[in-house]
C-alpha cells in the first residue's frame, strides 16, 4: 500500500470485518452505541462483557439478523449493511446449537453446501472432511438428539465451517457444557480456528475464557465498547475502571496523585511512591485523591515494619490448589479486604491469621483512575 | 408401576360417556339391519336389503361429494390457516396478534347455526358480496353462491379455521426461531429456509390439523343443510332427510353406519398418504 494516501489507508478492505460507528436501538433504548471495530483477517476477536451489554446485538448485526440504526458494516472490504443474512457468507454457532432436528448429522453439515448448489459428490467429500476436522468421523447417520452436548457442539461448528465462511460467529457456544468439557472444547476450537485461519468473533461473559482464547478482546459495557486490545494489555493496562474490575481480580486502594510526566505519573499509596500510566489521570489535579488498581498477584507480603511496606492484618486464607489467596485488612488503604495471591502452600503457615504483615507493591502493572463518581 | 390413585376417578366420567356412545351406536347398528315399513315408525324384521340399497348411484355420489367437500375444506383451511398461525406465533406486534386471535378464534364462540346464517346473509343473491359487486358495476346479475358446493365450502372453512390455526400455532410455537436463522446464515433465502426447515418441522401440526378438519367437516350438518339447501347432498344431510322427512329410520341408520365406516377408511388412507410427509419432520 503506497504511503501518503490516507484515503486508501483508511479503506476497509484490509479488515475481514469492520464496523464504522454502528448503532442499534430497541424502542427508545440504545443496545449498541456507535461501535467502531476493525478485525483483521484470521483474527480471533472476543466480545466480552456482562449480561445485556450488547454482545449478541453486535453479533446479530454482523450476521444480518438485525438492521442497523446508523453506521456501516463491511465484510472482506465489501459494504454489507443492507445485505440480507443469507448472502453474507457467515458461519454461526448458536448457543443452543440449533441443529436441524429433522436431518441427520451429514444432512445438517451439508445444508449450506446444498443451498449453494455444490455437486453431490463434492458435498459428500467435504462433509466427510468436516466430520474428521471435529473428530466425529462415523457419526454421519446420527440424528442430533442422539448426540451428547459436546458432540452437538462439534456438529454445529462443522456445519458453520464447511461453507468456508468469511467470518465465524460464536455466541457463548460453551455455556451449556460442564466445566471439563468446556475446557477441552476451548482448546479444540482454538486449534481448529488457527488451523483454518478463519476470522472469528467469539462472544462470552467469562473473562477467563476470553483471556485464554483471544488474539484481541473488545470489552463491552452498557452498549459501548470500552477497550479493544490484546488479552495481556487488557489485563495489565485496562483503559478504565470498568475494564480493570471486570477482567480479572483487582484491589482498589486509596492513593494520591503526585507529579506527572508525559506518559507516566507518580502516585503515593500510604506514603509510598508508585508509577502508574498517566493517560487515565489527565483531568486530575496534582495532589487529588485517586484509586489505585492492583492485581492480587502484584502484591508481595513481607514481615511487618520492613522498609517500603505498608502495614496490614491477615484475616483469612483460602487454599486454591495451585496458589493461596490471602485476605489482608488495611483500613488505611482500602475499605474492603485486600486480596493477595501467593504461590505455594507454605504461605498459610508463614502468614498466620491475625498476624501483622507488610504489603509491598510491584513497580509495574499498576493502574490508577479518578475516584468513582468523578467525571472522566 | 407407579401408583396413580386418582386415575380411576379421572377416567370414570369418560368411561360413562363411552358407554352411552357405545349403546347408541349399537342401537343404530341394530336399526340398520331392519326392514323399513312405509308409513309406519315401527320397523320390520332383520334384512341386509338396506346395505344393498347403498349401491344406488345417488348414495355413491353423495359419498363422493362428501369426501370432495371435506378435502377441499381441509386444504383451503390449511392454506388460510398456516399464514395466520405463522404470523400469530412469530409476530412481536401485539395488535396484530390480537387481530389474528380474534379472526381465528371468535368463530368458536358462535354456534354453527349462527355462523351459517351469517354466511347466508353474506352469500345470498341479495347478500353482501353480490350487493357490493353489483354496486361497483362489476356484475349485472347476482352470482349464485347459495345452494352451491362452493358456498358450502366457504362456510365450512370458517367453521374449521379456528381449530386449524390453534393446532398449527401449537406446532409452530415449538420451532425455535434459531433454526430459521441458522438456515439463513448457511445461505438459504427466507423462502428456502421456510421450505426446508420450518415447513417439515411443522408437519405434525399440519397432519393433525388436516385430519381434524377432515373428520369435522365429514360430520357437519347445519352448514351443508342450510347453505346447500338440499342441492348439495352430503351423507349427513341425506341421513337427516331419510330420518326426519321420510321417517325411514332403518335406511338412515344404514347410511350412518356406512358414513362412519367411510370416515374411518378415509382417515386411514389419509394417514397412509401422509406417512412419508410425517417422516420429513421426524426428530
Ligand atoms: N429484540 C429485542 N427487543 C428489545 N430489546 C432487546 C432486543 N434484543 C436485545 N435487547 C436489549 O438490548 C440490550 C442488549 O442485549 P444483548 O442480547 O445484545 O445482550 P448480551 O450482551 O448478548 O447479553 P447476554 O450475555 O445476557 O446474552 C439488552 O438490554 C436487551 O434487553
Ligand atoms: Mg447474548
Amino acid at each position: 500500500m503506497p504511503a501518503g494516501s490516507p484515503v486508501i489507508e483508511d479503506a476497509p478492505r484490509r479488515a475481514a470485518v469492520q464496523l464504522d460507528g454502528v448503532t442499534k436501538k430497541f424502542g427508545g433504548s440504545v443496545a449498541l452505541h456507535e461501535a467502531w471495530l476493525k478485525i483483521p483477517s484470521g483474527e480471533f476477536m472476543t466480545l466480552l462483557g456482562p449480561s445485556g451489554c450488547g454482545k449478541t446485538t453486535l453479533l446479530n448485526l454482523v450476521a444480518g439478523f438485525l438492521d442497523t440504526d446508523g453506521g456501516e458494516i463491511f465484510i472482506d472490504g465489501t459494504l454489507v449493511t443492507e445485505t440480507p443474512a443469507h448472502k453474507r457468507e457467515i458461519g454461526i454457532v448458536f448457543q443452543n446449537y440449533a441443529l436441524f432436528p429433522h436431518m441427520d448429522v451429514a444432512k445438517n453439515i451439508g445444508y449450506g453446501l446444498r443451498m449453494r448448489g455444490v455437486p453431490k459428490a463434492e458435498i459428500a467429500r467435504r462433509v466427510e472432511q468436516a466430520l474428521a476436522l471435529v473428530k466425529l468421523t462415523g457419526y454421519a447417520d446420527r440424528r442430533p438428539r442422539q448426540l451428547s452436548g459436546g458432540q452437538q457442539q462439534r456438529v454445529a461448528l462443522a456445519r458453520a465451517l464447511v461453507i468456508r465462511p468469511k467470518v465465524l460467529l460464536l455466541d457463548e457456544p460453551f455455556s451449556a457444557l460442564d466445566k471439563n468439557l468446556r475446557g477441552s472444547m476451548q482448546v479444540e476450537l482454538k486449534e481448529i480456528q488457527r488451523e483454518l485461519g478463519v476470522t472469528t468473533i467469539f462472544v462470552t461473559h467469562d473473562q477467563g475464557e476470553a483471556l485464554s482464547m483471544s488474539d484481541r478482546i473488545a470489552v463491552m459495557s452498557a452498549g459501548r465498547i470500552r477497550q479493544i486490545a490484546t488479552p495481556d494489555e487488557i489485563y495489565r493496562r485496562p483503559a478504565d475502571r470498568f475494564v480493570a474490575s471486570f477482567v480479572g481480580d483487582v484491589n482498589v486502594l486509596k492513593a494520591r496523585l503526585g507529579s506527572r510526566q508525559s506518559s507516566e505519573a507518580v502516585a503515593t499509596v500510604g506514603g509510598i511512591p508508585v508509577i502508574v500510566p498517566a493517560g487515565p489521570l489527565n483531568d486530575v489535579a496534582s495532589g487529588a485523591a485517586i484509586d489505585l488498581f492492583v492485581r492480587p498477584e502484584h502484591i508481595q507480603l513481607a514481615p511487618a515494619g520492613e522498609a517500603g511496606t505498608l502495614r496490614g492484618t491477615v484475616s483469612t486464607h483460602i487454599f486454591q490448589g495451585g496458589h493461596v489467596d490471602v485476605y489482608v485488612e488495611a483500613p488505611a488503604l482500602s475499605r474492603d479486604r485486600i486480596l493477595v495471591r501467593l504461590p505455594g502452600v507454605d504461605a498459610i503457615t508463614r502468614w498466620p491469621v491475625g498476624g501483622q504483615v507488610g504489603l509491598r507493591f510491584g513497580t509495574t502493572d499498576l493502574t490508577a483512575f479518578p475516584v468513582e463518581g468523578d467525571p472522566a | 408401576m407407579t401408583r396413580r390413585p386418582f386415575l380411576g376417578w379421572f377416567v370414570s366420567p369418560a368411561g360413562l360417556v363411552a358407554l352411552g356412545l357405545a349403546a347408541a351406536l349399537a342401537a343404530v347398528f341394530q336399526y340398520s339391519l331392519r326392514a323399513y315399513i312405509p308409513g309406519s315408525l315401527d320397523v320390520g324384521g332383520f334384512t341386509l336389503g338396506n346395505f344393498a340399497d347403498l349401491l344406488k348411484p345417488i348414495y355413491g355420489s353423495a359419498f363422493l361429494q362428501t369426501v370432495a367437500l371435506c378435502f377441499e375444506t381441509a386444504v383451503i383451511t390449511l392454506l388460510l390457516g398456516y399464514p395466520l398461525a405463522y404470523a400469530l406465533v412469530r409476530t412481536r406486534n401485539k395488535a396484530l396478534k390480537s387481530v389474528i386471535l380474534i379472526i381465528a378464534v371468535t368463530p368458536l364462540f358462535l354456534g354453527e347455526v349462527v355462523r351459517t346464517y351469517s354466511w347466508m346473509i353474506v352469500l345470498g343473491n341479495n347478500g353482501f358480496i353480490n350487493s357490493v359487486l353489483m354496486g361497483l358495476g362489476l356484475i349485472q346479475k347476482p352470482v349464485q353462491f347459495m345452494f352451491t358446493s362452493f358456498g358450502v365450502v366457504v362456510a365450512l372453512v370458517h367453521v374449521t379455521l379456528p381449530v386449524m390455526v390453534i393446532m398449527l400455532a401449537a406446532a409452530l410455537s415449538h420451532i425455535d426461531r434459531d433454526y430459521e436463522k441458522a438456515a439463513e446464515s448457511l445461505g438459504a433465502g427466507p423462502i428456502r429456509a421456510f421450505l426446508t426447515v420450518t415447513l417439515p418441522l411443522s408437519m405434525p401440526g399440519i397432519i393433525a390439523g388436516v385430519t381434524t378438519a377432515f373428520a369435522w367437516t365429514f360430520s357437519a350438518f347445519a352448514t351443508p343443510q342450510l347453505i346447500g339447501g338440499g342441492r348439495v347432498n352430503t351423507i349427513s344431510t341425506l341421513v337427516y332427510q331419510l330420518g326426519f322427512a321420510s321417517f325411514n329410520f332403518p335406511f338412515a341408520a344404514t347410511l350412518s353406519v356406512a358414513g362412519l365406516a367411510l370416515t374411518l377408511v378415509v382417515l386411514a388412507l389419509l394417514k397412509r398418504v401422509m406417512r412419508p410427509l410425517e417422516k420429513l419432520g421426524e426428530h
